[in-house]
């Protein structure tokens, strides 16, 4: 009918004698487009449902039950573009709460964290059983696979994601027996891999691992022996602090207030193994840069905080200052970093991380007493949040008290996310702050979403 | 709309003119953002401090909804009312006496209101001249005759010397043809032609599909020609697909009246360049009839509100379009809408069942709502599938599955959606007793 209705019924007469009987018994006298508008219908009309398709396998597990309505109306607000940066804190908040969340949001959510890796987990986490369910579907979504199991054959067969949470997983709960697993594959793992496994054995690092991060200094990839040498760096009583402290002694010696440096003529073979770096170091002379590179390697317990008072002889006090200050960082040493902060040592910009390294409790006081040396907004941007509730108040009562001036513009958009719960209440959120959108407006916006969205989630 | 009931979150944004005055709007709903502000039955009010001396008056008429505010900006309706608006949707306005600079402005619209009404002065339906109506309406049916024997032999032309080379001057052609029968007044043929003109060239199977596409226009034609000796509902339903409308009054007044409580199976939502339409397909609680609500907005405008939530119930009367498939209503809602459980619904087999038996009663039907029960997804080549031990039906190609996917996880699931030959286009499914809205 087809090809007599393009070549024209004039050339080509159709037949109807091949249109099932039930179409020509209604056909009688018609043309072809009676027919055709038949046979239509009739094929309309006897569709059939599709056979043999193989339904997915359901998703095993349970669903967290649901919180509030409102709570999920913010989260779908938040997923449409509206205080979006409050959004981990929301995933994190519910599930700490033991919640779930409604199933459609997935894909959004998805979507939201595949080009943002530190929402990776809050999101494989909300997903619960649905995560590696829906990864397997859409290959965009390959990260959900982070899903965390402990199947070994993950290790052995798994994707780069699966087989990088199973280590993590292990190296949390059995660290040897995870270093163990990692020694059957090492000579076969490209250098990337290599790189990436032993970056994890940060991970309840502790002289068991001594032995393996040795003999990975002799890697063939310099990215590896790099890496094995900042770890043993961190392993309190390991051989490599031995050697670094006998280094260290060889060109200093203690008298009396005084401290005598000679600094090292050449980078030893023994000393590159070791990691460190012959190549020299911008605005420092090169022997000095390596003893300082020397110093900062060498375990804090073989010098004394004293030391800072000290006079130094044979190079730049600084040298020194600035090597104690990347060790107390490294080995996250409360002492040395009070001594640092309050002997106002060089630090190559490592203030912050040093605050950092302080109790939570000496935050606040450490803020107030060096905010004269650096920005406030330098100083406690990297803080982790939620902050202390003293170190909070003292931010946001100096913020209150800022007016508009635009200069604490970064202050108030780091302290807008970092404020605890706690001190949402405070009380810069109960004064006016006028129409036009200032750092203020959008500062009180924020805390008061967040307070409201802990109250829904509560 | 009712003005009692607060309107939800998604009501409200529906309302803003652009993306940032929601996300404006979003960030005034705040109770410390106001004062003087409260509702009554039919209107909201408010102050809102803004940049300069004088606080912003801001108030909105429910019914309508109309806004007012004081404020400089050009966006219709401003954040300030979209804030009051949201923030009353939570509950967070106290209902109170309206104070004079409200009840003034109210008062200012309704005699405007008035006004336009006198000039209007006739009730919509009600004809001023039945004489000169009846004449319109001959003359239109003279057109739309010569427009019929027009297309037929057009249509009979064709066929005698074949449609090949189609795909150089089908298209072009057919919006030809198009044309005149818009100039026919036949809107609906022309629409049918239109589609046909999408079809040409279109896969390697354009002839057999163009051949349907036009062996249905033909239909339509021939059924025209013979329309006295149709039954009554076959004739409004071929003068329909014509393109005669009825009145929005004589469908109130004569329609076919159905009351129930009506279950909002979910709403299609198809943007165009001029003209977007809705389709709200319903479903009653304990009659089992269907119901199709059709709402248009030019381009950029706002749809209507919707009546309720999809897998809500509207009380209410449906007053149909007649038909030899009554389908498409005019909604008269007579209670606020309510919560409603989860629907029963069909396996694949029996909705396809149902589609054929719509099919008998109208050939050009081409949508037909279904409910489907326990069906779970399934990949089928290149798209997806849902399916239970009967069988299976198809997925329309292109359209997003995953919010469906993820809320089936693998497990049975009840879907509601729009049928059509391509196949099946989810609109809610409901998770557990919870209805989710899919498109």
């Amino acid at each position: 009918m087809v090809s007599s209705a393009l070549l024209g019924t004039e050339r080509r007469p159709p037949h109807f004698e091949e249109l099932p009987p039930a179409i020509q018994e209604q056909l009688g006298e018609g043309g072809l487009l009676d027919a055709a508008a038949l046979a239509t219908l009739y094929k309309r009309a006897g569709r059939q449902p599709l056979q043999e398709l193989e339904p997915l396998p359901a998703a095993e597990g349970q669903d967290r039950p649901l919180p509030r309505p409102v709570a999920i109306r913010r989260l779908a607000a938040m997923l449409s573009g509206f205080q979006t940066a409050a959004l981990g804190e929301w995933l994190r908040t519910a599930a700490s709460k033991g919640w779930g969340l409604p199933p459609e949001h997935l894909p959004a959510l998805a979507d939201y964290a595949r080009g943002r890796a530190e929402y990776r987990p809050l999101v494989v986490a909300a997903a619960g059983r649905r995560a590696s369910w829906l990864a397997d579907l859409n290959p965009e979504w390959r990260f959900l696979h982070e899903a965390v199991s402990d199947d070994p054959e993950l290790w052995t067969h798994g994707n780069s994601i699966q087989r990088r949470s199973w280590f993590r997983l292990l190296r949390q709960h059995e660290p040897e027996v995870a270093l163990e697993a990692l020694k059957d594959v090492w000579p076969s793992e490209p250098a990337a891999a290599r790189v990436e496994f032993l970056g994890l054995l940060s991970i309840g690092l502790s002289p068991a691992d001594e032995e393996f991060l040795e003999s990975a200094l002799d890697d063939r990839s310099k990215e590896v022996r790099r890496a094995a040498a900042g770890l043993l760096a961190r392993l309190p009583g390991s051989q490599y602090g031995e050697r670094m402290a006998a280094r260290v002694w060889s060109h200093l010696t203690v008298t009396q207030g005084l401290l005598a440096v000679s600094l090292p003529q050449r980078v030893t073979k023994a000393m590159e193994r070791d990691g460190i770096d012959p190549e020299p170091h911008p605005g420092l002379g090169k022997r000095a840069w390596w003893f300082r590179q020397l110093v900062a390697r060498a375990p804090l317990s073989t010098v004394e905080p004293e030391y800072l008072q000290y006079k130094v002889e044979g190079c730049s006090p600084e040298v020194l200052q600035v090597a104690w200050a990347e060790a107390a960082v490294r080995e996250r040493s409360a002492e040395w970093a009070r001594a640092l902060l309050q002997a106002e040592a060089a630090t190559e910009n490592r203030i912050a991380e040093l605050v950092r390294v302080l109790p939570e409790e000496e935050w606040a006081a450490a803020t107030e007493s060096l905010r004269s040396r650096i920005d406030l907004a330098d100083l406690v941007g990297g803080l982790p949040v939620p902050w202390p509730a003293p170190l909070a108040v003292l931010v946001l009562d100096q913020l209150a008290k800022g007016g508009t001036a635009r200069s604490w513009a970064r202050l108030a958009s780091i302290a807008a996310r970092a404020v605890p719960f706690a001190v949402l209440n405070h009380p810069i959120t109960r004064e006016p702050t006028g129409e036009e959108d200032t750092w203020r407006s959008r500062l009180v916006e924020t805390l008061i979403f967040r307070r409201e969205m802990y109250e829904e989630l509560s | 709309m009712l003005s009692g009931v607060a309107w939800d979150v998604e009501q409200v944004l529906g309302l803003a003119p652009d993306a940032a005055a929601a996300k404006a709007g979003q960030g005034q709903a705040r109770v410390g953002k106001w004062s003087a502000a409260g509702c009554s039955e039919r209107a909201l009010w408010g102050l809102c401090q803004g940049s300069g001396k004088q606080p912003y008056q801001t108030m909105v008429e429910l019914a309508g909804p109309a806004f007012r505010c004081s404020c400089p900006s050009r966006k219709f309706p401003c954040k300030h009312a979209l804030g009051l608006m949201l923030l009353w949707s939570a509950g967070g306005l106290p209902a109170d006496d309206e104070p004079e600079w409200v009840t003034s402005w109210l008062a200012e619209r309704s005699s405007r209101a008035e006004r336009s009404a006198e000039r209007a002065e006739k009730k919509p339906g009600e004809v001023a001249d039945p004489l000169a109506a009846q004449q319109r309406a001959a003359r239109r049916a003279d057109r739309v005759s010569a427009g019929m024997a027009e297309l037929q032999s057009w249509l009979d032309d064709q066929i005698r010397r074949g449609l090949s080379g189609f795909d150089q001057r089908g298209y072009s052609e057919l919006s030809r043809l198009a044309a005149r029968m818009v100039d026919a007044q036949a809107p609906g043929v022309a629409g049918a032609v239109r589609r046909a003109a999408a079809v040409v060239g279109r896969g390697h199977g354009w002839p057999g599909e163009l051949l349907e596409e036009l062996s249905l226009i033909h239909l339509t034609v021939s059924a025209h020609d013979r329309l006295a000796e149709l039954p009554p509902s076959l004739a409004d339903t071929v003068q329909s697909r014509i393109g005669w409308t009825v009145e929005t009054a004589r469908v109130l007044a004569e329609g076919e009246k159905v009351e129930d409580d009506w279950l909002v199976l979910g709403r299609v939502i198809e943007p165009d360049d001029r003209l977007t339409v809705r389709r709200l397909w319903l479903r009653g609680a304990s009659t089992g009839r269907l119901g199709l609500i059709l709402n248009f907005a030019p381009a950029g405008r706002q749809l209507d509100p919707l009546p309720a939530r999809p897998g809500e119930y509207v009380p209410g009367v449906l007053s149909y379009y007649p038909g030899a498939l009554p389908m498409r209503a005019l909604l008269t809602q007579t209670a606020p809408r309510t919560a409603a459980p989860r629907p029963s619904g069909l396996t694949p087999k029996q909705a396809l069942a149902a589609y054929v038996e719509s099919l008998a009663a109208d050939p050009w039907n081409e949508r037909w709502p279904l409910v489907l029960a326990d069906v779970r997804p399934a990949v089928n080549g290149d798209g997806w599938a849902l399916v239970d031990a009967t069988g299976g039906l198809e997925l329309l190609p292109g359209i997003d599955p995953w919010k469906l996917l993820a809320v089936s996880a693998g497990d049975p699931v009840t879907v509601a959606g729009e049928w059509n030959r391509a196949g099946f286009k989810p609109m809610t499914c409901w998770d557990g007793d919870r209805p989710v809205v899919l498109s």
